[in-house]
């Protein structure tokens, strides 16, 4: 059963009087364990179908079936309990919350959980250790660099187990060697720990990392491979 | 919501000079309402009609200072313990450091000291009664409250208004307002030369009656037969209604004053709200993120309208406590025309305070809360 199953999507935002229409139509299906890159040129509706696939955005028309849950059905509160348990979101630019440490960060969704404060800390500690950050606990965000941040980041996204984590351009404000790190872990989530990953990027070398590429064009996909010699998605032309 | 107080307070720590002076600006005017509200509380508890009064207050008719009242003892006396009702008098001759309106009025009573000792519920704190009857040449009892204002000690002399007492015990009584007087002899107040024979002159006659529910009739005839028997009338009411009609003037400020609580609260409310949609605007990103990771928005209001209770509720703690401080350092009363009104801080006041406190903290953390918990999402992390 596939993980993600998108049936002509379309998105529509207000922008004054005007109707814009940023997804089109749109089919994709992603199945489990597979980590799938969307790529495309800015505003090409990237963003906002991973949004959509995150749960944090509604389709104006179309089916949206996550991890067998039809989003489109659920109340705003359903669809938050829904994120808390099923989804992993990383931001291009971390958003770690400035006045929490890095335990304290990724500890945050655990919160929302049925777990004792022993339970929260045992689960904290394999996150951090996943991104190989044991030593930096009790350090706050602006004690991070950048690449450090963006794993305290990955840690909260892994830490309540979600069966699918998101990415937004996760390396888009990160130096080229930093980038690698970062998706080398990205890589070893979905290769070791078996978690599909669902990337937006600009870049095809951090495209390169994933098993399949998903293009889009004025909220259309497309058929032109990003990079040579990967897996094309499945097509869907008008 | 235990589990998030950490982070609750971590924000308001992220921005301590903000929520320093939110906490410090509600601090100030909580306790400038508790100021307000324990002056009230004095208030009413000095005139609160709906207590039973079985005291009545004898002064010249026409008369409202104590310094121009003078009613002949012992003649008045004897005549109005004959009137039927009446259980015992008690002369008093009334001085007073300052007739007019004052927050460090001294008052002295003249009193027999027999019938003080019989007519009153003193609870002797410090110092000895034996010692204050047989004391004729200006020994002294002094309320609690006056004793803690000004310092006074037992075994001293005090001086004020040109009368100077030797202080032979420190009391405390059921009745707040006593607390701030000094009981001394009565004959030490009205100097009588040796060999005077005339009727000497005290301020007023406090009348104990059997039957509080007779107190008005028999007020009545407690004046019928002065003006019978005597040329210079009297008026005479229920201690309570005296003590309204000497503050009456007072009334209408304090009245007023209730004005001055009431917007001190909304400033509170303002205050903290301010505060409040500061930090929501501040955080929007933030909140974005937290409903991203599954945060719902029911439960980013409420860590929002925590964090604005906690402003206000500690706020409040430190303006009711610092009133309650004050008054028990240095107790303050204020005095008209020998009547004196005591600040009273109450538990109920506090406890009145930490409710308005609490409820003007969630009024105010409503708004923002809401939109807070409303705002939507990618537009946020736009």
């Amino acid at each position: 059963m596939a993980l993600v199953e998108i049936e002509n999507l379309s998105k529509l935002y207000k922008k004054g009087s005007q109707d814009v229409r940023v997804l089109e139509d749109l089919d994709l299906v992603v199945e489990p364990g597979e980590f799938v890159a969307l790529m495309g040129p800015s505003g090409s509706g990237k963003t906002t179908l991973l949004n959509l696939i995150a749960g944090i955005d509604r389709p104006t028309t179309g089916g949206l079936v996550v991890g067998g849950q039809d989003l489109s059905r659920l109340s705003r509160s359903q669809l938050a309990a829904w994120r808390a348990g099923h989804v992993g979101y990383i931001f291009q630019l971390y958003h770690l919350i400035p006045v929490l440490t890095a335990y304290e960060n990724v500890e945050m969704p655990l919160l929302l959980l049925p777990l004792s404060r022993s339970e929260r800390r045992k689960r904290v500690q394999i996150a951090l250790e996943a991104v190989n950050l044991v030593d930096r606990f009790d350090h706050y965000p602006r004690q991070l660099s950048g690449g450090q941040e963006q794993r305290v980041a990955i840690a909260r996204a892994i830490v309540g187990d979600p069966v699918l984590i998101v990415a937004d351009e996760p390396t888009g404000d990160l130096d080229a060697a930093t980038a690698e790190q970062t998706l080398i872990l990205l890589k070893r989530l979905n290769e070791e720990m078996g978690k599909t990953l669902v990337m937006v990027t600009h870049d095809p070398r951090a495209a390169a990392v994933a098993k399949r590429i998903v293009h889009l064009e004025k909220g259309r996909l497309v058929s032109a491979p990003s990079t040579p010699g990967l897996p094309l998605t499945r097509v869907v032309a008008e | 919501m235990f589990r998030f107080l950490p982070y609750i307070l971590k924000n308001l720590h992220g921005h301590r000079v903000r929520t320093l002076m939110t906490i410090g600006g509600t601090a100030v005017l909580m306790l400038l309402f508790s100021f307000v509200s324990s002056i009230q509380e004095g208030l009413r508890k000095l005139t609160d009609p709906s207590e039973r009064d079985d005291r009545l207050i004898v002064f010249q008719a026409y008369r409202f200072c104590p310094s121009v009242s003078l009613l002949p003892y012992p003649s008045y006396d004897d005549a109005i313990q004959k009137v039927e009702g009446v259980r015992d008098v008690l002369p008093i001759k009334v001085v007073v450091n300052n007739c007019r309106a004052s927050l460090d009025t001294v008052v002295f009573h003249g009193v027999p000291p027999d019938r003080l000792a019989r007519v009153r519920k003193l609870q002797l704190l410090q110092g000895r009664l034996d010692a204050f009857v047989q004391r004729k040449d200006g020994g002294a009892l002094v309320g609690r409250k006056l004793a803690e204002r000004r310092g006074i000690q037992v075994g001293k002399p005090f001086s004020i208004a040109g009368i100077t007492v030797q202080v032979e015990g420190i009391f405390a009584s059921d009745q707040p307002a006593e607390e701030s007087l000094v009981y001394t002899h009565l004959n030490f107040l009205l100097n009588p030369q040796p060999g005077h024979h005339q009727d000497l002159h005290v301020t007023m006659y406090e009348v104990h009656v059997s039957d509080p529910a007779r107190a008005d009739a028999i007020a009545k005839v407690v004046d019928q037969r002065i003006r019978d028997k005597f040329t210079v009338h009297t008026e005479t009411r229920p201690q309570k209604a005296y003590f309204r009609q000497a503050i009456s003037d007072l009334v209408e400020i304090i009245g007023f004053t209730r004005w001055l609580g009431i917007v001190c609260v909304g400033v509170v409310g303002v205050l903290v709200a301010n505060s409040v949609i500061m930090a929501a605007q501040d955080r929007v990103k933030e909140h974005a993120v937290l409903q991203t990771i599954g945060y719902s928005g029911a439960r980013i209001f409420g860590l929002m309208l925590s964090e604005s209770l906690l402003v206000s509720v500690l706020g409040g703690v430190l303006g009711i406590g610092g009133c309650l401080l004050w008054l028990w350092w240095k107790p303050m009363t204020l005095g008209n025309e020998g009547v004196s009104i005591d600040f009273l801080a109450s538990p109920a006041l506090a406890a009145w305070g930490l409710g308005l406190s609490t409820l003007v903290g969630v009024a105010a953390g409503l708004v923002p809360g809401w939109q807070a918990a409303r705002a939507d999402i990618v537009s946020s992390l736009r």
